[in-house]
């Protein structure tokens, strides 16, 4: 994966953000995490990816980002649940996004939530993962590209 | 001949028609026994008139006498007349049955041919004739009145004369003549009723073996329906491969195989349209083409083995999504056949097949294969390389990788990676190029090169948001790649080494050192050892003197030969048969080394041409022992197992003895060779040999400075 992939799912993000609040996160510094030592938040919206390429993008969001982006767009219910749904609607966004630009060579899940246990998430363990931070108003979060 | 084509009915049909024959005839014979019965009845009713008629005309005879006698006659005589004519008439009637039942006339009251006479039965005769006999004369006498004159009166006296003592004679006879011919009638209709009787019966034999034989032909059907049926179904159930039929409206049969659901991933029942069930598994391009495939089958002219490459569906990647978010890819296989009927293509077979494990096993060897090629071609230049000076090249890579990586990491989110930080990146790229081109690893010197120049790009700008830190990230990661794949290479090249030794040079051999006390003690003990347990073992000793060795070497050296002996005679060296048998020699060769290094140490080395190690017997030692769980020893390959050995409490050995069996003999060697600084390696081919091969420091003793004087070393 080269950065003008990496890009493309940055770029995803940052419209969904931009779309719904009218601010787009700012984008942390890339660096490379073992499997396990990756960043996971309160909530993950995982998509698997498969084909050529093994492996998963996720997004995961502290509790209160997620919760400000809700309010945000005028939804006053802040519950896990809602939580969980956005992070699930954020991964559905790259996953839709993702599949349009990467064509059939890369098959692309629909989204799966996982809230705070990191040892659910598969990743593959033998290959070092891209993380992105992601900064909201002051809130993080960060995208994962984990890819063999 | 007439073939009808009844198969397996014929004999039904048969029985059918015979039942059908038996019912017309017993019908056909009740017919013929009622006509018999009423024919019969006329005759015995005849003969039962003979009676009343010889009654009446005795009766009229005397009343005529009697009117004659009393003069009762009216003047006109007419009424006498009357009473002549009745008894004329009375006598014909009597005549025109005779004549009857002579056969000559016919009743004009019958309406058809008298069945049974009196002729038909030798007694009926006999009493028939009797009767015409005694009638003969009293007819003679009633015809004589024949010829009345009005106003006389009849003359019944002759009459009177013949009648009165015939008639009770006649009455009688024609009495009996109607009880024989009742008695004829009755055995005739007893013999008809026997033949409808064993008629009927025949049918209903006929009937019973009818449903007899239908409904065993029934029931053998119904047994071979079931057993195909259950057959069937047995095979649907166990067969690993999706099975079912496909109409021309790609509709699935009823019948579906019990794997299919499974291969498909998705629910499938018979009957539903597999297009639509394949529709969310496959992108639209290949559901098209399926569809077209499949109608192309169908057509008749064309011929199946030309389409079949065109088969999309000859391999398609279908995923599924776990619940942790992994993407589950599965490869399937579905195939289409025709089903024939009539040479007319009623049906397609689909057979559905998960072939993954084989997709996923031919990338693999293909990856597997590129790496090889890839991997060779680097191990050319590290077998070159100095292994001490790659060992630092790759520790510095991976340090210098993780502090980039450690500042990308912690870069301020808002002005990126200051330029200081940048030129230490820089500096650290720029030594790892050269150090790798100093190793003719060409590829990271390269890579390390257009590192150098991503970083200089970025040194360039004035402004560095964090975005443009991507190319910098994506860089470093392919170089870990790159050193992962170098320490992979050099894994590699380490196991082959630690697995199959390479034989050290061979000291000389020297007679004198040969005889030496410890080589005398080590034969002795070895050969000591070999008798008790039913082996012949030989010692070779070629190397330095060990009696001219630092006390400290002399009993680490000892020590070591005498276990590496112990092991070797128990467990390697085979008994003489099994040796034979492996067309070795019967006797087991130990060889003993010592030499010096030139660096500082001495080596040992001890190989014996034994069965060598068995990682699979270690392996099971280990799990009977506890050591490890059967799930990691199962994953430990031959070099693990094999360096378990030196493992304190394990033997391979079930029993404790003298000899062995505590596992604490090599394990003490290895503690004692560490504790002197020195190392022990092993090599071993399986029902070859076994080789221990270990380096010991020169350490001069403090008050022994001549130490290594005594160190002789036989050229």
């Amino acid at each position: 994966m080269d950065e003008q992939q990496l890009r493309v799912f940055i770029d995803i993000v940052s419209q969904y953000f931009e779309k719904q609040t009218g601010k787009a996160p700012d984008v942390g510094s890339p660096y490379l995490g073992d499997a396990s030592s990756l960043p996971i938040y309160d909530f993950t919206g995982v998509i698997g990816i498969s084909g050529e390429r093994q492996g998963c993008v996720y997004v995961t969001a502290h509790r209160d980002l997620l919760r400000q982006l809700l309010l945000h767009v005028g939804e006053s219910d802040v519950s896990d649940n809602n939580l969980s749904d956005l992070v699930g609607e954020v991964a559905n966004t790259i996953s839709g996004n993702a599949r349009r630009y990467f064509g059939p060579d890369f098959m692309i899940s629909v989204p799966v939530v996982v809230s705070g246990n990191a040892r659910a998430i598969q990743v593959p363990r033998s290959v070092k993962a891209y993380i992105l931070p992601l900064r909201w108003h002051k809130f993080e979060a960060a995208l994962v590209v984990s890819l063999q | 001949m007439l073939k009808l084509g009844l198969g397996k009915y014929r004999s039904i049909v048969i029985l059918i028609t015979l039942f059908i024959v038996f019912d017309i005839g017993v019908l056909a014979m009740t017919f013929v026994i009622s006509r018999q019965l009423t024919a019969d009845a006329i005759s015995i009713n005849l003969a039962g008139q003979h009676r009343y008629l010889v009654q009446k005309l005795a009766k009229t005879a005397l009343l005529i006498d009697q009117d004659a006698t009393q003069g009762t006659f009216d003047s006109s005589g007419k009424s006498s007349l009357n009473e002549v004519k009745d008894l004329i008439a009375t006598a014909d009637r009597f005549n025109a049955i005779i004549a009857t039942f002579d056969g000559g006339a016919k009743l004009p009251d019958m309406t058809e041919e008298l069945a049974l006479t009196p002729s038909q039965d030798t007694q009926a005769a006999a009493l028939f004739a009797l009767v015409k006999d005694l009638w003969e004369p009293i007819n003679a006498q009633v015809q004589a009145l024949n010829q009345p004159k009005d106003g006389h009166r009849p003359d019944v006296g002759p009459l009177l004369q013949v009648l009165i003592p015939n008639n009770l004679n006649l009455l009688s006879t024609s009495h009996i003549l109607t009880s024989r011919l009742e008695a004829l009638s009755a055995a005739k209709a007893a013999k008809l009723r026997a033949v409808q009787m064993a008629g009927m019966a025949a049918a209903l034999v006929n009937f019973a073996f009818i449903l007899y034989s239908f409904l065993g032909q029934l029931r053998k059907s119904d047994s071979a329906v079931e057993r195909a049926q259950r057959e069937t179904e047995d095979i649907l159930r166990t067969t690993q491969e999706g099975l079912f039929l496909l109409d021309p409206e790609f509709r699935m049969g009823s019948q579906t195989s019990q794997a299919l659901s499974k291969i498909l991933g998705v629910e499938a029942k018979g009957g539903e349209n597999f297009l639509d069930l394949l529709k969310p598994l496959v992108t639209p391009k290949t559901y098209d083409t399926t569809k077209e495939y499949i109608e192309l089958l169908l057509r008749h002219d064309v011929k199946e083995k030309l389409v079949a490459s065109l088969n999309p569906l000859d391999c398609i990647e279908i995923s599924a999504v776990r619940a942790n978010g992994a993407l589950e890819s599965r490869f399937l296989q579905i195939r289409f056949n025709r089903v024939l009927q009539a040479e007319k293509v009623t049906h397609l077979l689909v057979t559905a097949n998960d072939i993954t494990r084989r997709v996923k096993l031919e990338r693999e060897l293909k990856d597997s294969e590129r790496r090889v090629q890839d991997q060779m071609g680097m191990m050319v230049h590290i077998l070159q390389a100095d292994p001490r000076q790659l060992q630092d090249f790759l520790r510095h890579a991976s340090d210098g990788l993780n502090q980039i990586n450690e500042d990308l990491r912690t870069a301020s989110p808002t002005t990126g990676v200051s330029t200081p930080r940048i030129d230490a990146m820089l500096r650290i790229a720029h030594r790892l190029k050269g150090d790798a081109a100093a190793l003719n690893l060409e590829a990271v010197s390269q890579s390390m090169h257009a590192f150098e120049s991503v970083l200089q790009e970025l040194r360039a700008q004035t402004r560095r948001s964090s975005e443009d830190l991507l190319p910098v990230a994506v860089r470093v990661k392919g170089l870990y790649a790159e050193v992962n794949a170098i320490q992979d290479v050099i894994a590699r090249i380490g196991q082959v080494r630690g697995v199959v030794s390479v034989e050290p040079p061979k000291p000389a051999h020297d007679p004198e050192i040969a005889a030496q006390p410890f080589v005398r003690q080590w034969r002795g003990f070895a050969q000591q050892l070999a008798k008790r347990l039913g082996k012949q073992v030989e010692l070779t000793y070629q190397g330095l003197d060990v009696d001219g060795l630092s006390s400290q070497l002399r009993e680490a050296v000892n020590t070591s030969v005498n276990q590496f002996i112990r092991n070797a005679v128990v467990h390697g060296v085979e008994a003489p048969a099994d040796r034979k048998k492996r067309g070795k020699s019967e006797s087991g060769h130990l060889s003993v080394y010592v030499s010096d290094q030139g660096d500082g140490t001495i080596e040992l080395s001890f190989r014996d041409d034994g069965r060598g190690i068995n990682p699979e017997k270690i392996r099971l030692a280990a799990v009977r022992k506890g050591r490890i769980s059967p799930e990691v020893a199962k994953g430990l390959d031959a070099r693990a197992l094999t360096l378990m050995i030196f493992e304190p409490g394990l033997s391979t050995r079930d029993e404790v003895d003298e000899d062995a069996g505590r596992g604490v003999g090599l394990d003490a060697v290895k503690e004692m060779i560490s504790r002197l600084g020195g190392r022990i390696r092993i090599g071993t081919t399986s029902g070859e040999y076994c080789h221990f091969r270990v380096q010991l420091p020169v350490k001069a003793e403090p008050n022994d400075t001549n130490m290594p004087d005594r160190i002789k070393e036989v050229a």
